[in-house]
Formats: structure tokens, sequence, C-alpha cells
């Protein structure tokens, strides 16, 4: 019974194999696109739905629609996942792979693999040890020491403040709160009464704020990775009159609040700064680019420019697009959690609030092409973030947005 | 039950040969290999690129640290145990690993040894709580992997650390046509084929089928328990030194990922969480399975928001076919 | 629900249900499943009180507040995982059941207080329904309960993400909102509407025919199975029960923070286990009553939101989670070692003194 069961199993099979195999077969050799990956290594928040959905939409704008065929693929969140499907993009022919490296060391032996194959490599919003790839990144334009001056200046330079962290043992949260607390450092006065994690996600910094709040009703400020529109509304919940300054990120909700003129009469206010999705959409391009025409990029670790928008400079847009200094958009267009810096007018017109939303390409966009010259500066140094063996420079983390508050 | 843990304990002959071949094709372990076979012939169908003797080493290489991690595992889930604490104790090796190693290959056998230590140290605490303090195994395990997590958060804040290149080079270690996962495999094997003929590994299968009839019949079940905590460890320690070799890197959390994945890899292996039936054979199986799948869904184009519901399905087909298998063995043997 | 059962089976079933009968209705015994959460809440109280050595605000109303609103996500999904537990199975659906009772509250957004309870219900059909589904797979098709939902748990996560691209559509509901803000009596409703609903699983697992089948199945599956209970229908209900649970807690979760993400259930799953073996239930099944979970529910919370507050490192908080966990469990286990015999006098001294 066993052979007699086991060997249909197998011959059936072979056959099921040898027909897939038969449709699979002449696809490949037809195909005239070019075949690209993106690679994430998980998705469900927002900011990573962003990323996946200007990149959708680039490879379907046109005249990318009829050159390229963008294959997303979502591993687990573990490494061996990332590699894993790394190695097969790599056996599928992959002309160009763009990733969100899920660690910046762990993945090395598949990325130098899938550049020796002739692979283009390209990481957006974290940087990797492995020089052959290139990446574009904001880890080291500052956030972390900027946001704290700033904060520091709203307060000038005591009272008594929340920090809120990313996810434990990751490193960009690290150097956010190394670059942070250069500052705090400076300011004696300034004393962090809490600090916990927010897995840059709005729910969990409510959960977390609320019972920071609990202990320190009397808080001054709060300074915030991701995840401030959470910590926002636990302020909120408890049903204090007074409000306080918060650094934060991009949510759409946070800046909205920013600008709601009740609660600035509370004194609410706030600097809205940190990582974009656009990254994905302009160092897609940029691989494009490497494929289609042999662009020359020398810089690998790309340092992208960090957003910088102060409450009073936040404006709603009133249409589908990012013009006339617009930065956000209104509640009816994008829920609260919607990352506004999604778009870059200069090196990525092509992106709408629909291609955001969506992954649909903007109707009647074409893909221009990238400035000429450098594009963008090579990013700081970062241990283990994007060299092996190097430190960090003595100047890493030297304000480019705020100046101190002058004491006196 | 018992039946089967009989069969599965002590291979005895039986009156035929074709009896023998059913036992066998109720085992876990073919399940698990046929499954195996039936997969990697599509994917391969499927994806001509990966037609290479050394994409297959790569993959091995990548699926060795679940594959250890789970034959750990499959010790405790033999003795009708649970062990949560591989989260803990692969992020902890890890992390010592990226730390503490020393260059050259007595810093791999170092390494080795640490990892190894640690491992052993927090499974004979899990050990000990299970089988003489009598906790819970789920809840003792949950306490031990939280704790030994917040050590491996303690020892390095965020991922970094340089691992030697030697171990960085260990599992790419190509010996004529073997390669260094291939070889530990087949270790790992070897040993396994030795432990389940002592005392211990007879005992392991009784204690999982009949605590109370196993004490009755003069079978030290605490101590059974204790050594199987153990050596769940120091598995749970390999496989995370192999994880270094494969990241050349430390993370804090890098152990996360595998809680779960170590019991569907031990279950699609065959081995039962009723305990006393099963084996490491199919959970070394199961794990190269569970690896093969996401690269299977990758071949046959599911669209990546849905690879989930092909992951799911496939994890409870396995689960089922190996099931139905049994439940043929069983019935002809009767 | 099952009303219809013959009382001639409930003899018939006496012997395998002896020790959970017993336990449910000797004095001796009721006062130490009381006590253990006596025990609990004692040690949940000192927390907060010698949180003032750290800072003066600690321990206050406020406080106790906040731990009570933030604990009852974490005791809704615990009864889930409590019955699964009873029963001998295990629920590792539950962050994606949260997930998608959260994604439909969000996007059916209810306005008014009969639109909410009608809301409630069809979140709460809806991830019961699935919840059956892990029990049928487990009942039906023998799958190992481990194995059955976390294959349901990736499927649902991912058939969400692929409804919503990623991105959930609806808005927050102003009525599930009220429920934090709102107060009665100078209590937010939350708390009361968690108080009663507790109380009603308590009278489920106590005084229900339900509840006592579901301890001797717990206990002696064969046992019960030969005593002609329904046990096959028992276990899908556990499930179901853990779904609608789950489903709950994420209709909750989008009106404490107003919206719905496809993360928002990921922090539940290892508090829920954690929950249910610190509160002294038996993993491997029939063992344990639900207040005394919802004493460890609010232990664990009480523990994270001060050592939130304290400011150490974060490995160091980890450690110290995992202590507590391991203290609770040594101390609420069951057996017959030194250590219990002179921790039950305790118990019941505690309860002595409460009475007086």
């Amino acid at each position: 019974m066993t052979l007699r069961f086991k060997s249909p199993l197998i011959r059936g099979a072979l056959a099921v194999t040898t027909a897939l195999g038969l449709l699979a077969g002449p696809s490949y050799a037809q195909d005239e696109k070019v075949k690209v990956y993106l690679s994430l290594s998980y998705t469900g928040n927002s900011w990573m739905t962003e990323a996946a959905n200007v990149i959708k939409a680039l490879a379907k704008t046109p005249p990318y629609d009829t050159q390229v065929e963008l294959i997303d693929v979502i591993s687990g969140v573990d490494v061996q996942a990332q590699i894993s499907a790394y190695e097969s993009m790599i056996a599928d022919g992959a002309k160009g792979i763009i990733s969100f490296p899920i660690s910046s060391t762990g993945l090395n032996r598949a990325i130098k693999q899938g550049c020796e194959a002739g692979v283009e490599m390209f990481m957006f919003a974290n940087h990797v040890t492995e020089p052959c790839a290139h990446s574009l990144a904001y880890i080291g334009s500052g956030f972390g020491e900027n946001t704290a001056q700033w904060l520091a200046n709203e307060m000038e330079g005591k009272g008594k403040i929340f920090m809120i962290r990313g996810v434990p043992g990751s490193a960009v949260d690290v150097r956010h709160y190394d670059g942070a607390m250069s500052v705090f450092s400076k300011y004696p006065e300034i004393e962090v009464v809490a600090e916990y994690y927010g897995m840059w996600d709005d729910q969990t910094t409510q959960t977390e704020t609320t019972k920071a709040l609990a202990a320190h009703p009397d808080v001054q400020g709060i300074w915030s990775q991701a995840g401030e529109y959470g910590a926002l509304q636990a302020l909120l919940a408890t049903g204090r009159q007074d409000l306080i300054p918060i650094s934060g990120e991009n949510s759409a909700g946070f800046r909205r609040a920013l600008i709601d003129p009740a609660l600035k009469e509370r004194g609410l206010t706030g600097i809205s700064s940190g990582d974009s999705p656009v990254v994905a959409a302009i160092a897609f391009k940029m691989m494009m680019e490497r494929i289609l025409t042999d662009r020359d990029i020398p810089n690998h670790n790309m340092a992208y420019t960090l957003p910088w928008v102060p409450a009073d400079q936040i404006v709603l847009c009133t249409g589908d697009i990012i013009e006339n200094g617009c930065n956000t958009f209104p509640a009816d267009k994008v829920p609260d959690s919607f990352i506004s810096e999604a778009f870059n007018p200069a090196y990525a017109p092509e992106i709408s609030l629909s291609a955001a939303l969506t992954g649909e390409p903007t109707p009647g966009a074409t893909i221009q092409p990238l400035p000429a010259g450098e594009l963008f500066p090579e990013a700081q140094s970062l241990p283990g973030i994007n060299c092996d063996d190097c430190e960090l420079p003595a100047d890493a983390f030297a304000l480019t947005f705020v100046k101190p508050f002058d004491a006196n | 039950m018992p039946q089967d843990s009989a069969i599965s304990a002590q291979p005895r002959t039986l009156p035929s040969s074709i009896g023998a071949i059913r036992a066998i094709f109720g085992s876990g372990a073919v399940i698990a290999a046929i499954l195996y076979l039936v997969m990697f012939v599509l994917y391969l169908a499927l994806l001509p690129g990966a037609r290479s003797y050394s994409h297959f080493q790569d993959q091995l290489a990548n699926s060795l640290p679940l594959a250890l991690a789970a034959v750990g595992g499959t010790f405790v889930v033999l003795t009708r145990g649970f062990d949560l604490s591989v989260a803990g104790v692969v992020s902890l090796a890890n992390v010592l690993v990226a730390t503490y190693s020393m260059k050259g290959t007595t810093g791999i056998l170092l390494a080795a040894l640490m990892v190894c230590a640690v491992g052993l140290v927090v499974g004979a605490v899990n050990g000990i709580l299970i089988a003489y303090l009598r906790l819970q195994p789920i809840a003792c395990t949950l306490a031990t992997m939280i704790i030994t997590s917040g050590i491996a958060l303690l020892i390095m804040d965020a991922p970094g650390g340089n691992v030697p290149s030697a171990i960085g080079n260990l599992l790419f270690e190509r010996f004529g046509p073997l390669s260094m996962p291939m070889i530990t495999v087949g270790v790992v094997i070897l040993l396994w084929a030795v432990i389940r003929r002592t005392d211990w590994g007879v005992g392991l299968y009784a204690v999982g089928a009949d605590e109370t009839a196993s004490r009755l019949a003069g079978i030290a079940t605490a101590s059974v328990k204790v050594r199987a905590y153990c050596v769940a460890g120091m598995f749970y320690g390999l496989a995370g030194l192999a994880l270094s070799s494969i990241t050349v890197s430390g993370d804090p959390t890098a152990g996360n990922s595998f809680l779960l994945q170590v019991f569907a890899a031990i279950a699609i292996g065959g081995t039962s969480f009723a305990g006393g039936r099963g084996g490491v054979v199919g959970t070394i199986l199961g794990a190269l399975v569970l690896m093969l799948v996401q690269k299977l869904l990758f071949s046959l184009g599911v669209s990546s928001f849905y690879t989930g519901i092909g992951q799911g399905v496939l994890m409870i087909a396995a689960v089922l076919v190996g099931a139905f298998s049994a439940h043929i063995a069983k019935s002809n043997n009767t | 629900m099952k009303g219809g059962i013959p009382v001639c089976s409930d003899r018939k079933l006496s012997p395998a249900e002896a020790p959970a009968t017993a336990r449910e209705s000797t004095p001796s015994f009721l006062s130490t499943d009381l006590g253990k959460s006596v025990v609990l809440i004692a040690l949940a109280l000192l927390m907060l009180f010698a949180g003032r050595l750290v800072s003066p605000s600690l321990g206050g109303l406020n406080q106790i507040s906040a731990v009570l609103v933030l604990s009852s996500f974490l005791i809704v999904v615990a009864f889930g995982q409590q019955m699964v537990v009873l029963i001998g199975g295990l629920d590792l659906s539950i962050p994606s059941m949260i997930t998608l009772g959260g994604l439909l509250a969000f996007a059916w957004t209810p306005h008014g207080v009969g639109e909410l309870l009608l809301v409630a219900l069809a979140v709460m059909a809806v991830t019961g329904a699935v919840g059956m589904i892990s029990g049928l797979g487990v009942t039906l098709l023998a799958i190992p309960p481990f194995i059955m939902t976390l294959s349901m748990g990736i499927i649902i996560y991912s058939a969400c993400l692929g409804a919503t691209r990623g991105t959930p559509r609806g808005q927050g509901s102003e009525t599930i909102e009220a429920l934090f803000s709102g107060r009665f009596l100078g209590i937010p409703l939350i708390i009361l509407l968690v108080a009663v609903l507790a109380a009603l699983a308590i009278l489920l697992q106590s005084r229900t025919t339900f509840g006592r089948f579901l301890y001797a199945t717990g206990t002696n599956r064969q046992a019960a199975y030969i005593a002609g209970l329904p046990v096959r229908r028992m276990t899908v209900a556990t499930y179901a029960c853990s779904g609608a649970a789950a489903g709950l807690c994420g209709l909750l979760l989008v009106g404490f923070s107003g919206g719905a993400t496809l993360t928002m259930g990921q922090s539940y799953l290892l508090p829920s286990i954690a929950a249910v073996v610190v509160g002294g239930t038996a993993i491997t099944g029939g063992r344990g009553s639900f207040l005394s979970v919802l004493a460890a529910a609010l232990l664990i919370t009480t523990f994270t939101t001060v050592i939130s507050s304290i400011q150490i490192e974060e490995g160091w908080r980890t450690i110290l989670y995992g202590a507590v966990v391991l203290i609770a469990i040594l101390a609420m286990r069951d057996g017959t070692t030194p250590l219990t015999w002179r921790l039950l006098p305790l118990l019941r001294g505690n309860k002595k003194q409460q009475s007086t």
C-alpha cells in the first residue's frame, strides 16, 4: 500500500512541476522588461505601507510601466527570512533589489552575493555596512540632537521631560537617543523623569505615555520618536488644560494638532521632523537610473536631508499634491497615522497623495529624471550602521537646524 | 499512543518488512522528508536560477539556526514539556558571541563552549524549577525567556558587535562536496541515534508518554526532565552561534523570531505535543520545510500581502498530512 | 446554552469532576482561589505604594485609575486565553484577532449606544466565528492547538494586511472613545464595563453548567467524553470565546487610541499567557479561576506601569519583569512541596484579616 500510495504522489508532483515549469519557462524568455524586486521585512505600519506604495506607483508610471517589472515580497521579521528572500531574488535573475533592510549588518553576505551577481542593491531608510550596496537614509542627519535642542529651547533649559524611544535593541533608536542625550546632558536643570519605548507605534506610545503621565503628571515637555501622535492623545486624555511642547515625527494627526487653534491656545507647540517614506521612491529612481542608463552614483551611504517643520510652518494642502508650501493633509483625506513627508517635488515630483495612499500612479505623470550632480552627500560614519571598524565623528551631533537658545 | 511511543522509542523488529515500512511511513520524519522533497522539486522547477548546488548550500546554512534550536526543543517536547526560553537563549548566545569572541579556530571552540555553558545554565534552572519545584513548563520558561532577553539587552543595547571572521565563515566552509551545515546535521543525527538507545533516551519517551507509569517503573523522571532541558539549552546556544555565523553580528532581539517557529518545526516534523512520540530527525526536516515554505511561495509568485495565508495553510496542511499518515500506520498495525 | 443537558450526566461524571467541584464548593479551597487573588492584588498595591519612594506622585488615585484603565485590555484577552487553557489548549491567534476586531470596529464606526452594542456584537460574532474555525481544526482534524492557532493567526493577519493594503480605513468612533473619557460617579466607564464583564465571566465559570463541564473536560478529557459531555462542542466554544474576547479588546483599543493599526494586537500575546499562568491556571487544563487571572492582569499592568516610570536600563526592566513573573508563579503554584505548606496558612491568614 505504501508503494502504491507513494509513487502516484511522486508522479503527481513531477507532473505538476513539469506543467508549472512549462508555464513559467516561456514567460521568462519573452520578458523584455527588467525585473526588479522590492523586499520588505514587514509591513503593517503606515510608514512602511507608504514607502511600498510610492515605489509601486513609480513602477507603474510611464515610461517605467513598460520598462520594469516590479515584484514585491514581504518576508518575515527575522534576518534569515530576508536573507532567504534576497537569495531567491538573485537566483531569479533580478536586475535590481530595492529593500528596507531589517538589519544593518546581518544581511551583508546576501547583499555581497547580489553585488557579485551584478544585481543593483539599493537600501532605503536604513544603511548597511556592506560597502557595495547603495543606501539612502536620514539616520545620520541629526534628528535626535536637533529635536532635543528645539525642546530644550522651548523649555529654556529646565523642566521635566519624557523621552519616548523607538524599538529596544535598534541601532537607529540608539543613534537618535544618543543625539538627544548629547543635548539634554548639557542642561542640568532638564530632568528626564521617564524614558520608555513606544515601538515607533502610536498605540504603544499612547499606552506607555498614559503610564508615565500617571506617575509624572507634572511633565513639562516630551521628546518623541515616531508615535508622537499617541503621546499627544495620552496627554489630551488626562483632561489637563495646559499643554506642553512635543518634539515628534511626521504623522498627519500630530501636524494637524499643532495648527489646531484650540490646542495652540492651551499651549501646545511642537516640531515635526524625522524619517520620510519618500526616500523609498528616490532610492528606487536612483536604482532605475543605474540599471537603465548606467548612471554613476559615487556615494554609497547617502544622507537624506532631515525634514524640519516647526508648528508655524505647517500648512494644510487643499488638493492632492504638495503645492504652495503645504505639507500635510486634512482629516477627510488622510488618517491620523499618515506620514506627511511622503513627498519631494524636486526628486520625486511623480508622487501625489493617491500614489502614497494606494500605490497607483499619479494620472498624467511621467518619470522625471533625477537632478544631475552628486544627488546626496555621503552620510556620516555610523559604526555598526554603515561601516565596520569606524568611529562616530567627533562632530557627529553638531546642530544643523536650531541653535541653542541664549540663556542670558 | 503508548503503542506508538514503543515503536519510536525502541526500534524493534516487526513481523514483516511491509509492517516496518508502514511503521516508518507513519513516523513524522518520513512524511516531513517527502514533503520537503516535493516542495524542493517544485521550487526548482519554478525557479530555474535556483538549480545550483551553492544555492542549496546557502539554503541549508540559512536553515541551520532554526534546525538546531528546534532540535533542542524536541527533547523537551518529547517529555511533554514546553520551552519558551529558546527566544532568550538564542539572543543571549548571539550577543555573547558578538561581544566576547576571540579570533581563529580556538575562538570557535571557546565560543561554542561559552554558548553551550550559557544554554546549560538556563536549561538547568528551567529543569530544576519544572522537575523539582513542579512549576508549569510554559510558565517557568516564559519567565526565564523574559529574563534572558533582558540580560541580552544589558550586554548589547543595539545590534552590532564584531563576530570574528573564523566564526563568520564557519557555516560556509566546504569539505569537498560537504559543507559545515551538512556535517553538523549529520553529527546531530548520529548523536541522536546514540542518545535514543541510552537509558535517558528511552526515558524521554517514557516520561512523555506516561509520567506516573514511568516513575512507578523506576525511571528517575525528574532527572530525565532536567537533562532534557539542559540539552535543549545547549542546542539553543549552538543555534545562537550558528545565527552569529550567518549574520556576522549581534542583535539582542535576534531570538524572538525563533519562539513560534521552533514549535512549528517540531510539529511539522511529527513530534507530538502530547509527549512520547516523534524525534529529532523529523524536527530537522520540519525546520527545512518551514524555511522552504517562503521560498516556494516566492517562486509561485503569491502576492506579497497574502504570503501569510499560504504560509498558514501550508503549516496546517503539513501537520495534517503527518497526522493522517500516522493514523494509517496505526490502523494498519493493529 | 447547555441547559438541555440532563441532570443525570452530572451524576455520571462526578468521579472525573470531583477535584474541580471540590475546589468550587469546599470553603477551604475557595479561600485559596480568593486568597490567590488577594495576594496578587496586595502585591500590586504594594508595588504602587513602593513607587512613592521613587516619585511622590506615584501610588496616587491618578495612577490607580490609569492602571485600571490600561489593564482592561489585558483582562479582556486574558479571559479568552484562560477559557482555552482551561480546556487544555492555547490560543496564539490572539494578536491577529485583536487586529481583526480593531479593523472592523474602525471600519464600522458606531455612533450612539445602540449602534455601539450592535457593532460590538457584530465584531465579536466575526472574531468568534474565526475562533470557531481554530476550534474545529483542533477538535475535528486533531491539529495541535499550538499549530492551529499559530497558523490561523498568520492567516488572519495576512488577510487583514491584504484587505486593507496596509492602510486601515475608517474613522474613530466618539461613542467608543466615550468609554474612556466618560465617567459615572467619578469612575471611568471602561472600568465599570470591565467590572461587569468580569463578574459575568466569573459567573460563567463557576455557576453555569457550561462552566462545570469546562473544568470537567479540562481535568480529564477522556472521562468527560465517556461521561457523555459534549467535549468537542465545548472545545470549539472556548476558542470562539477567545476570538470574541480578542475582538472586543480590538474594539476597546480603537476607542482608546481613536484608530486601528495592523500591529495593534502584537503586544498582547505574551502578557495574556503570563496573566493566565501567574493567575494559577494549570496549562494542562481544568484548574484556575478567572478571579485570580484578573488579579494577575492587574499585577502585570501595575508592574509595567511602575517600572516604566523608574529610570533604569531597558535590560534591567525586562529582567525585573521576568523575575516578578517567576516569583508570582512560584508563589501561586499548586503542589505538596514545603513552600506551599508555609504559604497556605499565609493565604488563609490574609483572608481572615480581610473578613475581620
